[in-house]
């Protein structure tokens, strides 16, 4: 299945763009995809909390992906 | 030119000499009448021109502004805010006139401005998101202000702190931003406080608001603010922003859910040169 990765601040500069497509195994979570992104990180976002949203809903940790979902990484912000 | 209900009664008061038109249509006339001023009925379309001040009437103030510019109507006055301004000075004593622009808006209309005029709102954070959001709250009517921070303006602050000028550098934010919003609003009540929230002052400052601004810059004194805000139960609104993007939420409201909700961890260490870099976007 297919997911789009939507990177907003610190995980946007991380990885270097706004949005990727992710090809991922049926069944995978939003816990292990954030696994695959911190690696594609490659330690940027080491120690960087993220909040995750699914189709623009915050949704509760590991909670099951579907083929198409649009899947946002949130990191807090401290800028004022 | 413009006449306020308050400046229209004072003509009355003094005997001074001049007319009013009414240009509206028959049904505001009748559900809106213009207590009195005796108003003639007349034609927006053909305002009789002669040599007396005249002041115009509509429902909102805003067709007479454009009449008297289009027709270039000397010695002619639009009623700011219009019948409906006037009905409220004259039922209520109230001039809300100034803010005619936004009470004409349906989703705050003349109820919404008195419910602004009666709220008291804290800013923690006067600095690039804590300045234009005093400034906005201040000019829109916000009757009462508690802003909190105790740092001084520095130069580097003034690019994206509005409040600020060159001659401010060195003193108090808290003090600079309550001169300059009491030159926005004179009526609006400030209360400035030269401090950082900490956890001895935090339930007194917040206490008796209806809403808490969290405009700080460290991801602590949100935490920090967060706790404040459920305890006292006063919703709180929260803004951040990393370079050209910004984040914002309504938090602990009505149950919703807070800060500490949505980040729940321990938090991450940001370095202070990213923090300056986030500032330098502080506008967005």
């Amino acid at each position: 299945m297919k997911v789009t990765v939507k990177c907003f601040s610190q995980v946007k500069y991380a990885l270097g763009t706004d949005d990727l497509v992710l090809k991922l195994d049926i069944g995978t979570t939003t816990e292990i995809l954030e696994k695959v992104i911190r690696e594609k990180a490659g330690g940027k976002l080491d120690g960087v909390s993220l909040r995750v949203a699914v189709n623009q809903k915050y949704v509760p940790e590991n909670t099951e992906l579907n083929d198409g979902d649009e899947v946002a990484f949130i990191p807090p912000v401290q800028g004022g | 030119m413009i006449i306020t209900p308050q400046e229209l009664q004072n003509w009355k008061d003094k005997r001074k000499s001049f007319r009013v038109l009414d240009i509206r249509p028959e049904k505001q006339r009748k559900d809106f009448p213009l207590n009195g001023l005796n108003p003639v009925i007349a034609d927006a379309d053909s305002i009789p021109k002669i040599e007396i001040e005249t002041v115009l009437i509509c429902q909102f103030g805003i067709i007479t502004e454009g009449i008297i510019l289009e027709q270039d109507l000397d010695s002619t006055f639009s009623l700011l805010g219009g019948a409906q301004a006037w009905e409220t000075f004259q039922t209520e004593k109230q001039d809300l006139s100034r803010w005619s622009r936004q009470t004409v808006l349906p989703e705050i209309g003349l109820e919404g401005q008195k419910r602004l005029l009666n709220s008291t709102v804290a800013i923690v954070g006067m600095g690039g998101l804590g300045c234009p959001v005093a400034q906005s709250l201040v000019s829109a009517g916000i009757g009462k202000l508690k802003i909190i921070d105790g740092d001084k303006v520095e130069l580097s602050n003034l690019h994206r702190q509005p409040l600020y000028g060159v001659e401010d550098v060195g003193r108090m934010k808290v003090e600079v931003a309550k001169e300059k919003l009491t030159l926005l609003n004179e009526t609006a009540m400030i209360k400035s406080s030269e401090e950082y929230l900490n956890d001895d002052n935090g339930i007194d400052i917040i206490s008796d608001v209806d809403v808490i601004i969290d405009a700080t810059d460290n991801i602590q004194s949100r935490q920090l603010i967060d706790r404040f805000s459920k305890a006292a139960s006063v919703p709180m609104i929260y803004g951040g922003l990393y370079r050209y993007e910004g984040q914002v939420a309504v938090l602990n409201a009505n149950g919703s859910p807070g800060y500490s909700d949505l980040f729940p961890e321990p938090h991450l260490e940001v370095t202070r040169v990213l923090m300056q870099v986030c500032w330098v976007c502080c506008r967005e």
